[in-house]
């Protein structure tokens, strides 16, 4: 609670000048914790006209979130409507729908005016003009600062984030006892688990067999100085400057070659997220790259493991690709000001990101509830290691970009590339087309 | 799972040696036939099962089966409040039946039309019919949202989020298909039976609920299951119609387990799909005394 | 048996009249007039409703289209005769509204830019780009913010760092003021001569108090003061400035004009757009891509091919399976016969992309069941090798439709009559002869109709393609993301809503159109072919 006095104080004034106020309205609003906005507080000073403030005001939001989150929201949202006498109504959707819902939804009027969502999908959101920016002035400074970078997008801050998250390698420390630096050391870890007969597999990711897995092989590009785009000073992405297909890209994509079926066959198309995620689960491999989507259940499974930091192929650091999820307003919200009010003053509160990370296990973006959350050295893991990533692109193209990276990239991991360097510079050079085309 | 009851059943017959080759030329076969197709539908679906059973989450692993066991998923899927399972299925249920009924009942009364008179455009009418379900309608399901976004205006209760404004969007595709499933039939009954009927005083309306509409039972039960069947897996449009999770409809509801990227919940997801094929089967188990008796057993012939 | 025949006769006990009938027009009863009259009362209220609300909202050519509609109604259900319109009418209505005016719109789609980055109104893009280019001072302080109000305008009411209080409207910039009242924190509330809007007032005039924009002083370029939540207020400069008269947004650092392209985006002259656009008419572009867009014309003529044949082999495989197997139960005293027809059809009664899941899962090549378990560890590329994987599509798509077949099937063949067969086996004829000269031509007539259908429906069956393959392996040599599994719906879906340009509706309306033509022209030939056409007469 960061409740200080004073709104309490000045609730009591109020209370006694009306003699209207019940006994529940006044124990709702001392409950107020608020983030001691001091116009929140100012407002109120004023005449007998506030008498209708604290019961319902009659206005009331609409908010998309997927059913997940929809649990963790329950006590800022009852929060709210005491304090401020605003509903929120929440609107359990399909989070594969939500984007395209909302873009065709919004102009008609029949849209949400808050939603939840990640960050990359902000190039679509502004493409279409349906979210409106948000002001988070001093509070941004509360919150991890790569967090905040995801959800600026052509130097406009969108939304609020509250959680990121990034992969890590995941070892089974029965496997594997120490941690790792780079890739070479780990796989000849691993291979020697599977030499030893403990293990069947030196290292897991799981791929998709149509697609690979740009994401999840990230930081293995990265760290061989191929990042997707060049970023600016201030770690923007310049979507007109694709770095993808320099040196170290190239270089990367003969690792993958030497990696793949061809070669080592370390990455196998054929293991796709869920065998991996068996596999790992079953014991059979000392290292798996993951996400915390799968912490819970490795830890129900009883295995011991440790999170380590990414494993480099080259010199550079091995960043991540964060992702960050964080609450939009609709640009057609007929209650920007009671939106803005929730999204900015109230979901940006310790409380509302505790509780969306107790649910979700994904480390809170609120630097506060972060440190908390991080008494647990899991998250404390992923969250160093987030602090280190990047944000995904959110730039409109992404989506045609995915497709011809993974392809490329299964092409590869299949062997079926018998120049590497090659199929990588053409890949390159068409996804440029592409984000041209786009433009 | 239910693959041995089948065998047992298969092998339990040809205990009477001596006929053995008479039996088999005559049902065995059949039986051998069946196995093999049973097992063919159903061995895929054991994956389903066994996910449905495995608390991991996980699908596509494939190389064991059964490892592990435990009802977790179907816990959940009962407990989880945001996502009323119940719910969904009752609303499966009333939308599914109703849709299915009125699209009986529309087709049943087209086919009529088409098969017992004659008129201008009627050829043409029915090819028109069936191409017009040609239509790619998964381009151009944002027309539907606008359509429904704009009855919505004027009527309320058709708009987005109605399971009325859905069955009247399913409803546009009553005729089409089923009409000519429908016609096919119809065209089987002897036309000696409604002129008898008429010359005895019958109206067309008693002509076509008292004499067609019993004779024509199996074809009107399959369409029935054919529609009640396309519209409980049917996720497209219902996702666009139905927004408030209450209303949803168990196509819709199951996938948001699995919409998110990696945060997926098959095993979840396949036990509501599992228990999802009851109402089907169950309706088929019903209808099926239906569907297979047929002409051949009534009064018609003579 | 008994009960079917008996069951309708019980219930729907109308008490005909014996009467002959005139003019070939049976004789209404007594209940039937009754239904007549409520069913259409019914339908003209609600009629009359609708027409009264658009009205209301002033939907002129939508009220005149619903007003001939339900006198078109009333005509065919009041008049004598007309016997044919009166059973198709209901149908026919949900179809044109929910099926014919669908297209019809997507047709008006087709000629416009609709989709991501042309989503709205002209009006809302330039709201939106003024909302996105208004951006806040950097390192300007926040302002602890009252709004207070004068004669219906608004003001707002700040508290500089330095603790001076200002106050300032839309037509009056900041200027320091003596405060009357302070809240809490110490920051002004209230000035001598204004009202102070509590929350629920701000509420109610969100509109007004978010779009207020107050100059911090008599110079422009200094920026304004705006408020979001009506409790803080922060110093905007635009990035961009719209002029109205000229209709250009001009960017207010290196002063670039962006104009309207009459494409629906502002462009500046170095061809930048700004990224909200709008709906405009496009005419025949969407058209006109479909035949130029190299995206579509490299392996058009190989996805065409596949197409064609995946549709008429799957109608080909489920037909053949579904028809035998309906024939293989169809014997009366067969035991079992139940229980297998419920098995067999309980891959049509899960979710589509579920099967094509668990499918993809069976079929990898390394840990697969099929591969695993029945082929001995073979590494068989099924999904993956551009022949093997059109055989898989096929064989899931087989798993997928023949229970339709099935059901189909054994409905129709309770239409045949029992005494061919029986007459043919007198005459000695074999099972094969039967089924081939008597049997197989009977179930075609009434099923030909049906397998084009089905074909049609092939010929658009996403789900299957793209959960199993998503149309993969892609083409060695295109730059594409189409393959060899890929047919025309899954290759425009890829292509209208996947690629660079975001969802593309208009392109993907009109390829849709195009689409449509090609199977419904394939279809309506191939009718002419069949005999089918022939017993309509």
């Amino acid at each position: 609670m960061t409740g200080n006095t004073t709104p309490g104080a000045r609730l009591t004034r109020r209370t006694f000048t009306l003699g209207a106020v019940g006994a529940l309205s006044a124990l709702a609003l001392t409950a107020c914790g608020g983030s001691g906005t001091p116009a929140a507080s100012s407002s109120p000073a004023a005449t007998a006209a506030a008498a209708t403030s604290a019961p319902a005001t009659g206005t009331s939001l609409t908010m998309w979130v997927d059913a997940e989150r929809s649990p963790a929201l329950k006590n800022i949202v009852a929060k709210f409507k005491a304090e401020k006498g605003i509903d929120v109504k929440l609107v359990v959707k399909d989070f594969a729908a939500v984007r395209d819902d909302f873009i065709t939804q919004a102009p008609t009027g029949k849209g949400p005016d808050v939603l939840v969502g990640p960050h990359d999908w902000l190039g679509k959101l502004v493409q279409n003009g349906v979210v409106a920016p948000v002001q988070l002035g001093d509070k941004a400074k509360d919150f991890a600062e790569s967090s905040i970078k995801a959800v600026t997008y052509d130097g406009q801050t969108y939304a609020v984030p509250y959680s990121i998250e990034n992969v890590a390698l995941i070892r089974n420390t029965a496997l594997a006892p120490e941690a790792k630096a780079t890739l070479d050391e780990v796989l000849a870890e691993g291979k020697k688990a599977v030499a030893a007969g403990d293990a069947k597999f030196p290292f897991l990711v799981g791929l998709d067999p149509k697609q690979a897995d740009p994401y999840h092989l990230y930081p293995l590009q990265t760290s061989m100085g191929a990042p997707v785009f060049a970023q600016n000073a201030d770690g923007s992405y310049d979507a007109s400057a694709l770095a993808l297909g320099n040196e170290g890209g190239k270089k990367f994509a003969q690792l993958l070659t030497d990696l793949g079926d061809k070669g080592s066959k370390v990455l196998n198309s054929n293991i796709t997220g869920d065998i991996a995620k068996e596999k790992f689960l079953a014991g059979e491999s000392p290292y798996f790259l993951t996400g915390p989507w799968n912490v819970p259940d490795i830890a129900a499974k009883g295995i011991k493991f440790a999170v380590d930091p990414l494993p480099t192929a080259g010199d550079k650091p091995a960043q991540p690709f964060i992702g960050v999820n964080g609450f939009f307003i609709s640009a057609k919200s007929t209650n920007a000001l009671a939106a803005n009010e929730f999204v900015v003053n109230y979901l940006s509160q310790p409380e509302a990101q505790d509780e969306l990370f107790k649910v979700g296990g994904r480390p809170p973006a609120l630097t506060a509830s972060f440190e908390k959350a991080a008494s647990d050295p899991v998250v404390k893991a992923f969250g160093e290691i987030g602090a280190n990533g990047v944000p995904m692109p959110a730039v409109p193209a992404m989506d045609a970009v995915w497709a011809d990276w993974g392809g490329t990239e299964l092409n590869l991991i299949k062997g079926k590339e018998a120049d590497p360097a090659a199929a990588w510079t053409k890949m390159a050079a068409n996804i440029e087309k592409k984000i041209a085309g786009s433009k | 799972m239910s693959t041995p009851t089948t065998k047992a059943t298969a092998t339990a017959v040809p205990a009477n040696k001596a006929s053995f080759g008479q039996w088999f030329k005559a049902k065995g076969w059949r039986h051998l036939v069946a196995i093999a197709a049973t097992a063919f539908s159903i061995f895929p679906l054991l994956y389903v099962l066994s996910a449905a059973l495995n608390p991991t989450g996980t699908m596509a692993g494939a190389s064991s089966l059964f490892t592990e066991f435990g009802t977790g998923n179907f816990q959940e899927l009962f407990a989880n409040q945001e996502r009323p399972f119940g719910r969904w299925f009752v609303n499966t249920l009333v939308i599914g039946t109703v849709t299915s009924a009125a699209t009986v009942f529309l087709g049943a009364m087209a086919a009529y039309a088409f098969s017992r008179m004659r008129f201008t455009g009627r050829r043409v009418g029915l090819l028109t019919l069936l191409l017009l379900q040609m239509f790619p309608q998964l381009l151009t399901v944002v027309a539907i949202f606008l359509l429904l976004n704009f009855i919505g205006d004027i009527i309320p209760a058709l708009g987005l989020g109605s399971q009325l404004g859905l069955i009247m969007v399913y409803l546009g595709g009553a005729l089409g298909v089923n009409t000519y499933l429908m016609y096919g039939f119809f065209n089987t009954v002897p036309t000696s039976l409604d002129e008898s009927a008429r010359i005895d005083g019958a109206s067309h309306v008693q002509v076509f609920f008292q004499i067609i509409m019993p004779l024509v039972t199996p074809i009107l039960a399959v369409v029935g299951l054919l529609a009640f069947i396309g519209i409980s897996s049917e996720f497209v449009i219902a996702s666009v119609v139905l927004t408030d999770p209450d209303s949803q409809t168990l196509a819709v509801g199951l996938y948001s387990y699995v919409a998110q990227q990696r945060s997926e919940n098959w095993g979840v997801f396949a036990a509501g799909a599992v228990l999802a094929a009851i109402p089907v089967m169950t309706l088929f188990l019903f209808l099926q005394r239906y569907i297979t008796s047929g002409l051949t057993a009534g009064g018609v012939k003579g | 048996m008994v009960e079917i025949e008996v069951k309708p006769e019980v219930s729907l006990a109308l008490p005909g009249g014996r009467k002959p009938s005139k003019n070939g027009r049976g004789p209404d009863s007594l209940g039937g007039i009754l239904a007549k009259i409520i069913l259409l009362g019914i339908t003209d209220a609600v009629a009359a409703f609708v027409l009264f609300q658009l009205a209301l909202s002033a939907e002129w050519l939508i009220f005149g289209i619903s007003l001939l509609t339900t006198m078109a109604i009333n005509w065919i259900y009041l008049r004598r005769g007309g016997l044919p319109a009166k059973y198709l009418a209901p149908g026919v209505i949900f179809l044109m509204v929910f099926q014919v005016f669908v297209m019809i719109f997507s047709t008006y789609i087709a000629f416009t830019n609709y989709g991501d980055g042309h989503n709205s109104s002209k009006e809302d893009a330039i709201a939106s780009i003024q909302l996105s280019a208004s951006e806040r001072v950097p390192d300007s302080p926040q302002f602890p913010t009252s709004v207070l109000e004068r004669n219906g305008s608004y003001f707002l009411l700040v508290t500089t760092p330095e603790g001076e209080a200002k106050l300032g409207g839309a037509e009056e910039p900041l200027h320091t003021v003596t405060p009357s009242a302070t809240g809490p924190t110490g920051a002004a509330a209230g000035v001598e001569g204004y009202g102070t809007l509590d929350f629920a007032t701000l509420l109610q005039h969100q509109a007004e108090i978010t779009s207020l924009s107050v100059p911090i002083s008599a110079n422009p370029e200094d920026g304004s003061l705006k408020t979001a939540d009506g409790s803080t207020s922060y110093v905007y400069t635009p990035k961009l400035k719209y002029d109205a008269n000229a209709d250009t947004f001009t960017d207010t650092a290196t002063g670039v004009v962006y104009s309207d392209d009459g494409r629906g985006s502002f462009v500046a002259a170095d061809g930048t757009h700004l990224n909200t656009g709008w709906k405009v008419n496009v005419g025949l572009e969407n058209f006109e891509r479909a035949f130029t867009d190299p995206n579509l014309q490299g392996p058009l003529l190989k996805v065409i091919a596949w197409t064609f044949g995946f549709a008429i082999l799957s109608v080909a495989t489920t037909f053949a399976l579904g028809l035998f197997l309906a024939i293989t139960f169809n014997k009366a005293d067969l035991k079992g016969k139940k229980f297998y027809r419920i098995l067999m059809i309980l891959p049509y009664a899960f979710p589509a992309f579920l099967s094509g899941l668990v499918w993809s899962g069976l079929l990898n090549p390394e840990f697969g069941f099929i591969n695993n378990a029945l082929l001995g560890g073979a590494q068989i590329p099924w999904l993956t090798d551009p022949v093997l994987s059109k055989v898989s599509v096929l064989m899931v798509n087989l798993w997928l439709g023949y229970p339709y077949m099935f059901l189909v099937c054994t409905g129709a063949l309770q239409s045949l009559p029992e005494d061919v067969d029986e007459a043919a086996r007198m005459d000695g004829a074999g099972a094969w002869k039967i089924f081939t000269a008597i049997k197989l031509p009977l179930l075609l007539v009434s099923l030909a109709p049906l397998l084009i259908a089905s074909f049609a429906f092939n010929f658009n069956n996403f789900n299957v393609i793209f959960m199993l393959t998503g149309g993969g392996p892609r083409f060695d040599g295109t730059t594409f993301d189409i393959g060899s599994t890929d047919i025309l719906i899954t290759m425009v879906y890829k292509i209208a809503f996947g690629t660079g340009t975001g969802r593309d509706y208009g392109l993907a309306s009109a390829l849709a159109i195009l689409i449509f033509i090609i199977v419904a022209a394939v279809s309506a030939l191939s009718f002419k072919k069949t005999k089918a056409l022939e017993d309509l007469n």
